[in-house]
Formats: C-alpha cells, sequence, structure tokens
C-alpha cells in the first residue's frame, strides 16, 4: 500500500518514512502542502499522513482543497497541537484519524492498516481470497492454514491484488503502488514478481490479462 | 516591622466629621445665646431695680412714717433676693428690709454699684429722692441672674441632645447610602475569579471614583495582555518540544526494528541529531524566558564591541568551518558601547549562527562594526536565500521559521536578538544585502551617552 507522507520536519519525516517501510508499506515523503497537492493528483495513494504545520500550504488547507474537490483518500493528521478544538477541527476538516506527536510508530502503522480496511468497507482485519490469508498487520500470509515465506515485495503485491479482488490492475498501477518515487523499478520487474507468487502459491491464482493487466478472481459469492 | 496601620473607615470619618460640626455648632449658639441672655437679663432687671428705687421714694413721701422697718413691703415675689435699705439724709438708717445688712449697701452716689455680702455678690441700684431728703438703695443678688441666663442657654440646648444622636442616625444612613457605589464596586471586585481579568464595570461608579476604575481597568488590561502572551509562549514552547521529541522516539523506533547495519546507524545517528536539536531548543527557550525577566534596569557597563565580536566570530567559526562558509570579521577601530555584554556576545552569536545556519554551503557571512557619528552600528550579511520582504516582520516572531529552509532552527534566534536589541534601546532593521543574502542592522544609542530612562 502506497502512502504519502507530507511532514516539513527532516528527522522525523526521514524515522516515519523508514518506519512505515518497516511495516510494508511503500511511502513517498513530500515536505510541503504544495507538493503533496502535486503528488496527489499524480499518484495513487492508498493514504495521507499529514502534518499540520507545512510551509507553503497548510495541512488543513490542503485538506480542504482535497475534500471540496471530492477526494476520498483516507488521511490521518500528525500534529503538535493536541487541544480538543485542534482535534475536532482537524477532524471536521474531513481527517479520518489523529495523531498526536510524539507518537508510536506501531500505533501509526496500526491505524493506517485500519484506515485502509475500512477504505475497503472489511471490517476483517485478514484479507481472505480462496483459500489465501493475507495478515497486513502480522505481514504473514497462509494457503489453505499453511504459512507461506514472502518477499516484501512479493507481499506487497499479492495485498495489491487481494485488496482489489476481482478488479484487473495494469502493470503501470501495479508500479505506482508498488514503488515509491526514485526507486529502480527493472521493465520486468512486475512479471518477475507475479512470477514468484504464482510458484509459491498456486500456479492458476492470478490471471494474465493479455494486454491489460493481471487479476485475481473473486471468489463466487 | 511594625503592623500595619488599620485602614481609616471612610465612613466613620465622614460621621464623625459631621457629628463633632453639628455639636461645635449647637454648642457655639448655646454660648452665644447665653452671653445675650445675660446682657437682656442685666437690662430687663436692672430696669426693675431702678423702678423699684423709684417706687419706694415715691411710696417714702406719704408713708415713711406709718411704716416700721418690721413691716417693711415687699418689693418683689423673690423678696428673698431682692434688699433695700432707705437713709434720711444719706446718714440715718430709716427703713430696711430683713434680708438687708444694718450697714450702707452702697456709697452716697447715684447709679448701679456691686458689692459682696456675705460671700454673695449683689447688684445695688442707688437714687437720692427728689429734695434730697432720703438715699435710697436697691440690691438684688447676682447670682439670680446668672442662673436666669443658665437657664435660657440650657433650654436652647435641649433640643439638641435629642436631636444629635438623631442627626448621628441619619448623617450615618446616608453616608452608608452614599457609599453604596463604592461598597457595590468592592463586591464586584472581590467575587471576580482569579482568571477574570475582564474590565470592571465603571458606568454605575460615582465621578469620584471614575478615574479609580478607569486606572484599575488599564492595570487589568496590561496584565491580562502580559498573561495571554505569557501563556502562549509557554503553549507554543510545549509543541515546539513535541516535534523533536517524536523525531526521536521515531528513529529509535526505526533502529530498534531495523535489521541492516546501515539502515540502523542511520537511525540512531538521527536520534543523536534529535537529541542535539532538542537541546538547543531549550537553551533558546531558557535564554529567552531569562532575558524576558530583564528589564531596563539590566547593569549596563562599558563594553569593547569590537572584542564581543572577534569572540563571536571564533565560537561560531567551527560550524562555518564544517559547512564550508566563508565568516568573516571587519572591525577596523575599538569600538566601546555602554551595554550588557552577555547579552551582546549572545545577540551576536544567535546572528552569526542563523546566516551559517541558512546558508548554503560556500556562501560568505560577514559581521561588520562602525561609528557612525558616536552611535555603534553592527551588522551581519550573509550571501544565503534571505528573507523576502513580506516575512521580515513575522520572522521577529517567536517560533517563526521560514517556510522552506528546513526546520533545524528553533524559530528563536530572531526573536533572542530582537528582544537584547529591545533592552539596549537599540534599533534592528533587517534589509537586503549586498553578498545577495540577508542584512541584518542594529543601531545602539550613542556609546559615550550615559543610560537614558525610556518608558
Amino acid at each position: 500500500m502506497r502512502i504519502l507522507l507530507v511532514e516539513d520536519d527532516p528527522l522525523l519525516g526521514d524515522g516515519i518514512r523508514a518506519g512505515l517501510r518497516q511495516a510494508g508499506f511503500v511511502v513517498d515523503w513530500v515536505r510541503d502542502g504544495v507538493a503533496a497537492q502535486a503528488a496527489i493528483a499524480a499518484e495513487p495513494f492508498a493514504a495521507l499522513v499529514l502534518d499540520l504545520g507545512l510551509p507553503r500550504m497548510s495541512g488543513l488547507d490542503l485538506l480542504r482543497r482535497l475534500r471540496a474537490a471530492h477526494d476520498p483518500i483516507p488521511v490521518l493528521i500528525l500534529t503538535a497541537r493536541d487541544t480538543y478544538a485542534d482535534r475536532i477541527r482537524g477532524l471536521d476538516t474531513g481527517a479520518d484519524d489523529y495523531l498526536v506527536k510524539p507518537f508510536d510508530l506501531g500505533e501509526l502503522a496500526a491505524r493506517l492498516r485500519a484506515l485502509l480496511r475500512r477504505t475497503a468497507g472489511s471490517p476483517e482485519p485478514l484479507l481472505r481470497v480462496g483459500a489465501i490469508e493475507l495478515d497486513p498487520a502480522g505481514h504473514s500470509v497462509r494457503l489453505d492454514g499453511r504459512a507461506v515465506e514472502l518477499s516484501a515485495r512479493e507481499f506487497a503485491l499479492l495485498h495489491e491484488l487481494m485488496a482489489n479482488a476481482g478488479r484487473v490492475l495494469s502493470r503501470r498501477q501495479i508500479e505506482e503502488r508498488l514503488y515509491a518515487w526514485g526507486e529502480e523499478v527493472e521493465s520486468n520487474a512486475v512479471e518477475v514478481h507475479v512470477h514468484h507468487l504464482r510458484r509459491k502459491l498456486a500456479p492458476e491464482l492470478i490471471r494474465t490479462v493479455r494486454g491489460v493487466g493481471y487479476l485475481l478472481p473473486a471468489p463466487p459469492a | 516591622m511594625t503592623p500595619a496601620p488599620r485602614p481609616r473607615s471612610l465612613a466613620g470619618l465622614l460621621l464623625a466629621l459631621l457629628i463633632s460640626a453639628v455639636t461645635l455648632t449647637s454648642l457655639a449658639t448655646a454660648a452665644i445665646s447665653y452671653f445675650t441672655a445675660r446682657g437682656e437679663v442685666d437690662e430687663i432687671l436692672d430696669g426693675h431695680l431702678a423702678q423699684a428705687a423709684s417706687l419706694l421714694i415715691v411710696q417714702l413721701g406719704h408713708e415713711l412714717d406709718e411704716i416700721d422697718t418690721e413691716h417693711a413691703p415687699t418689693l418683689h415675689e423673690d423678696a428673698r433676693k431682692v434688699a433695700f435699705q432707705v437713709w434720711e439724709g444719706g446718714r440715718v438708717l430709716r427703713l430696711r428690709s430683713a434680708n438687708a445688712p444694718p450697714d450702707a449697701l452702697a456709697g452716697p452716689a447715684g447709679g448701679f454699684s456691686e458689692r459682696l455680702v456675705d460671700g454673695r455678690r449683689w447688684r445695688i441700684f442707688s437714687q437720692w429722692s427728689g429734695d434730697r431728703g432720703y438715699l435710697v438703695h436697691v440690691a438684688e443678688r447676682a447670682d439670680t441672674r446668672e442662673k436666669l441666663a443658665r437657664k435660657l442657654a440650657a433650654r436652647q440646648l435641649q433640643p439638641m441632645l435629642v436631636a444629635i444622636p438623631l442627626l448621628a442616625l441619619l448623617v450615618w444612613l446616608a453616608v452608608r447610602r452614599g457609599l453604596h457605589p463604592l461598597r457595590a464596586l468592592a463586591r464586584q471586585v472581590a467575587q471576580r475569579e482569579a482568571q477574570n481579568l475582564a474590565p470592571v464595570e465603571a458606568a454605575t461608579a460615582p465621578r469620584e471614583v471614575q478615574p479609580l476604575v478607569a486606572q484599575l481597568n488599564a492595570l487589568l488590561a496590561r496584565l491580562g495582555a502580559s498573561l495571554d502572551s505569557e501563556r502562549r509562549f509557554t503553549a507554543d514552547a510545549a509543541h515546539e518540544l513535541r516535534t523533536p521529541l517524536a523525531a526521536i522516539r521515531t528513529q529509535a523506533q526505526v533502529a530498534l526494528g531495523e535489521h541492516e547495519v546501515g539502515a540502523r546507524r542511520h537511525a540512531l545517528e538521527a536520534v543523536l541529531a534529535g537529541c542535539d536539536r532538542l537541546t538547543r531548543l531549550i537553551e533558546q527557550l531558557l535564554t529567552l524566558s531569562r532575558l524576558d525577566a530583564q528589564d531596563a534596569e539590566t547593569r549596563f557597563s562599558s563594553c569593547a564591541l569590537d572584542e564581543l565580536a572577534a569572540q563571536a566570530v571564533a565560537e561560531s567559526a567551527p560550524a562555518a568551518a564544517a559547512k564550508d562558509v566563508d565568516l568573516a570579521l571587519e572591525a577596523p577601530q575599538p569600538l566601546e558601547v555602554r551595554g550588557n555584554a552577555d547579552l551582546l556576545r549572545a545577540c551576536l552569536r544567535n546572528l552569526l549562527d542563523n546566516a551559517v545556519r541558512y546558508s548554503p554551503a560556500g556562501a560568505s557571512v560577514r559581521l561588520s562594526l562602525f561609528d557612525e557619528a558616536g552611535r555603534a552600528r553592527i551588522t551581519v550579511e550573509d550571501s544565503g536565500p534571505g528573507i523576502p520582504r513580506e516575512e521580515r516582520d513575522r520572522v521577529l516572531e517567536r517560533f517563526h521559521r521560514l517556510l522552506g529552509s528546513g526546520a533545524e532552527g528553533s524559530g528563536l534566534g530572531l526573536s533572542i536578538v530582537a528582544r537584547i536589541a529591545e533592552l539596549h534601546h537599540a534599533e534592528l532593521r533587517l534589509e537586503d544585502s549586498t553578498l545577495g543574502g540577508l542584512k541584518v542592522t542594529i543601531d545602539l544609542p550613542a556609546a559615550a551617552s550615559r543610560r537614558t530612562a525610556v518608558p
């Protein structure tokens, strides 16, 4: 899941990016509101982690603009302001969650997972498609109850396919969701990861839709 | 220490003054009545005495032979206090009242006289009969007159004895009524909570108290403003501490969760950098709070500004060198100023730190001292990005960081500089530098002039 982090403090931004990467997220980091707006317009982020005291455009202004443009992206606010009035204003402006600095990295990751789950309309913390079970928090995958070892990138790919089960994802869409800016993407990287997933799980699991992309079929309802 | 004197009650004072005035007036009136009455009583009774003497002379003409001393006529209802003597030819006592002494009451001259008889003062009127055959003395005890005058004066005082307590009660009620607005004001002030610094309601206060209420409200307003800024500063300071703390915590957690040696090392270095930043922020906060506590009474002495500048440049040199920033001091001659050496050095340090911190590698920073017709001028210039014109006022505010400048600064450096300049009654200006970046100018008051009290 690709997250956009908007934080102007260099040490904190660097730490959150590293911490969320450890938690399995793909993280892009920008340092001001204007850059964040441009990034959201250009890339498919699953959620936004937003600091409020930002240069150029404040976090609340950015949030207001996003909501005015009917952008439904889940937004978690990070701020040093901890009064109830501040929290209420943040939530009422359109934020989905709120964390006061200093916070626990584990809690930040858990809240992001909860946000993503709610956005997907699933009350269940585990993702299940057919015989595959994926635990975003525990970073584990089971097939017929048996643990399967996956690399971080393979896990992220499977997570995206399962979250979009029944929909075709193009190679470009997958690349955008799996790689942050500045990360080297080999031209056949997605094919390689799909190949590995098929080998580790089941060959027929991921369907190739020629000229379009990949599909994890949703089990019959 | 002597105990504080009990405050005087305005109501008590007014009551005492008014009642004393009324009592004094009453006593004065009574005294005047007494003396007036004395005069009038004298006049009337002297008239009576003269009349009695005349009557006695008229009677003497035909009845003297039939009257003996034992049956002398009663001339006055208050007979015991009136006496008379009839002397034939002024030498032989022919007739006297029982209470009259046997010797002559007065001399042969006619008219009014006074003498003591048996220790009592008598008033005497003497008159010769028309043919000068008889000399008649009619006498009256003088203390009767005294008693009468006293009685008259006392009668005047009597109503006052009733009136004064009544008056005291009325005055007390009136004073209470008159002081009611003051008590209402006191109650209004007493009932407010400690946090309530809203102005006292002045509309109902009497005109005499309006200046007091106005001053009180002005004081409350000043107090409120300073409390507000203190509260805002504390809140801002607490918030400013949260971000570096969050950075340290986050980086520490990253280091704990990181298996790769290089990445873990990076996170741990970030923890240290965060601690350094927090330390610097706290130092700046302490400096500022100490500066806030100081006032115009800050001890000033003669300082060698050129030496302070050299020290500040030396202290900033390592940071400048690490960043490959060219740091230079231009102080062509010794320069004396009146000021606080520690504060001036801190001011220069902050200016240099800022210039080095916000300038890119390879930039130049220059500290120059000038003697402008007796006024010392300090300028710190850099070839960094400068501060946009519209931002220049705001950067002096506490915690205001320039946008896009990175956030290593505390946002307090220029606030500290501004506060030190203020304490030295110096003028602070932010301008464009010929080096390309920011030029900060501080004009200190004339070095030669003694420190003058500035309101």
